[in-house]
């Protein structure tokens, strides 16, 4: 076989390959993984968060740091768990602004990550009061912005 | 004789009425104007309020106003509440902003609808609405006029009256407002952070169930089910300590990790102040006071 054509086979190989990878990472989720998948996401968040408040209360700041880190790294998520055609009332909380809004909702789950760094950076130092001070407001700087107009209030306490 | 003492009378009755005259001038022009505590005061009540945020509308500018509510009467939106001269209430009196604060009327005599609770307002003790009046007006005027209502036929003229006759409840000024323990927490849920009027279910009429006071609403202020926060530990927040009630309204954490939206966290940050801004005593206060009204069993939602 010539130089020539091992090229071209080769060259077509990869082709398929990276058409392959290329379908298959952006396989579109349905609206029902979706919303299961973020709200997965969301319990975790919310268990990462509970630890956070629970370490800062017990003096244990470098030890919230892998909390704030799974914080860093679920916000990055957030977008992509919220597909167009995604809305469903019966099933979500998410509310119709998301997909109306959307730059102002990308733009929160971007604030949510660079709380989260702060929150991460902060805890990495051991300073407790500095830790404090950013927990204080974390929960409505960082999370309540976004659920406050994005997300149906739930009608448990 | 006669003719002396008569003018001497006359000249008398003069000096009086002219010292008597100066000395209300005096009165008149040694009215203090409100101190920065008075302020500092008005703005913490304010906070207390929720900020106010119904004359607010979301991202807007504070108390400008504007934001709609719609019932079975119709549209309305809130007033501007800046000191704004033209638009706002730069030009109406202490007394007439607290007449409308806790009285539901204008200066002009028109009734506000009690979408504005001023039912529950007027159990606002009078020093802390002087406060709010002296707060309100070193707040930024903003020039903004209000939208026409569209109220349903006949609703001012002959429901409203009979509604407010018949349904409204009615709170009592306290003579001074409490300061600490149940009896503060008692008075901030009940009239200054008037929780009742989005948490308490409402009759056919629209009053507020009293009976089931706290109870949550499946339809509540701007269609948002609102929870039920008697100490019911199945259906409302028996199963939360007082620190965490206390907790929640500072920073909107919820025990289990979540986090206050909706018109709760709308109330938590406030506008120009809100529960956020509370002490910690005010919110154990309102958190012990939560824990001592009666437990109703009722499930809000799924």
């Amino acid at each position: 076989m010539s130089t020539r054509v091992m090229r071209v086979v080769v060259g077509g190989l990869a082709l398929v390959v990276a058409a392959g990878c290329a379908s298959m990472g952006g396989k579109k989720m349905t609206a029902e993984e979706a919303i299961d998948a973020r709200k997965a996401l969301m319990k975790e968040q919310g268990a990462a968060w509970k630890n956070v408040q629970d370490k800062t209360k017990a003096g244990q700041i470098t030890a919230l740091v892998p909390d704030a880190e799974k914080l860093v790294s679920t916000s990055k998520e957030i977008p992509k768990l919220f597909p167009e055609g995604s809305l469903d009332p019966q099933k979500s909380n998410a509310k119709p602004e998301i997909w109306q809004k959307r730059a102002e909702f990308d733009a929160a789950a971007k604030n949510l990550e660079t709380w989260s760094v702060k929150l991460r950076d902060t805890a990495k130092t051991g300073n407790a009061e500095q830790t404090q001070a950013v927990v204080k407001d974390f929960g409505r700087q960082a999370c309540g912005t976004c659920h406050q107009p994005f997300r149906v209030p739930p009608k448990q306490p | 004789m006669v003719q002396g003492s008569m003018r001497a009378a006359a000249v008398s009755a003069v000096l009086i009425t002219s010292l008597a005259l100066a000395w209300m001038g005096l009165a008149a022009a040694q009215v203090t104007p409100p101190s920065a505590a008075d302020v500092a005061r008005g703005r913490y009540i304010f906070g207390a309020t929720g900020g106010c945020g119904c004359h607010t509308v979301p991202k807007g500018q504070p108390n400008a106003g504007g934001r709609k509510y719609e019932g079975a009467f119709g549209t309305v939106y809130s007033s501007n509440i800046t000191p704004d001269k033209q638009t706002g209430i730069g030009g109406w009196t202490d007394d007439q902003i607290i007449t409308a604060i806790r009285l539901g009327r204008r200066p002009n005599g028109e009734r506000l609808l009690p979408v504005h609770p001023f039912p529950v307002f007027n159990g606002m003790a009078e020093e802390d609405l002087r406060a709010i009046v002296a707060f309100l007006r070193t707040t930024q005027p903003v020039t903004r006029q209000k939208e026409p209502k569209k109220l349903v036929p006949l609703f001012e003229s002959v429901f409203l009256p009979a509604w407010l006759a018949a349904f409204a409840p009615r709170e009592t000024p306290p003579p001074k407002a409490p300061t600490t323990g149940v009896a503060r927490g008692e008075y901030l849920v009940k009239a200054v952070g008037h929780c009742g009027e989005c948490h308490t279910p409402r009759t056919m009429t629209m009053a507020t169930d009293n009976s089931r006071f706290l109870a949550g609403n499946p339809k509540g202020p701007e269609d948002q089910a609102m929870p039920n926060i008697t100490p019911d530990r199945e259906t409302g927040i028996g199963g939360w300590s007082v620190e965490e009630i206390a907790d929640y309204l500072g920073s909107g954490n919820k025990p289990d990790g979540d986090v206050a939206g909706g018109l709760m966290g709308e109330v938590i940050e406030g506008t120009l102040s809100g529960y956020k801004d509370l002490t910690n005593a005010d919110r154990l206060a309102i958190a012990q006071y939560l824990k001592t009204i009666p437990p109703i069993r009722n499930k809000i939602g799924k």
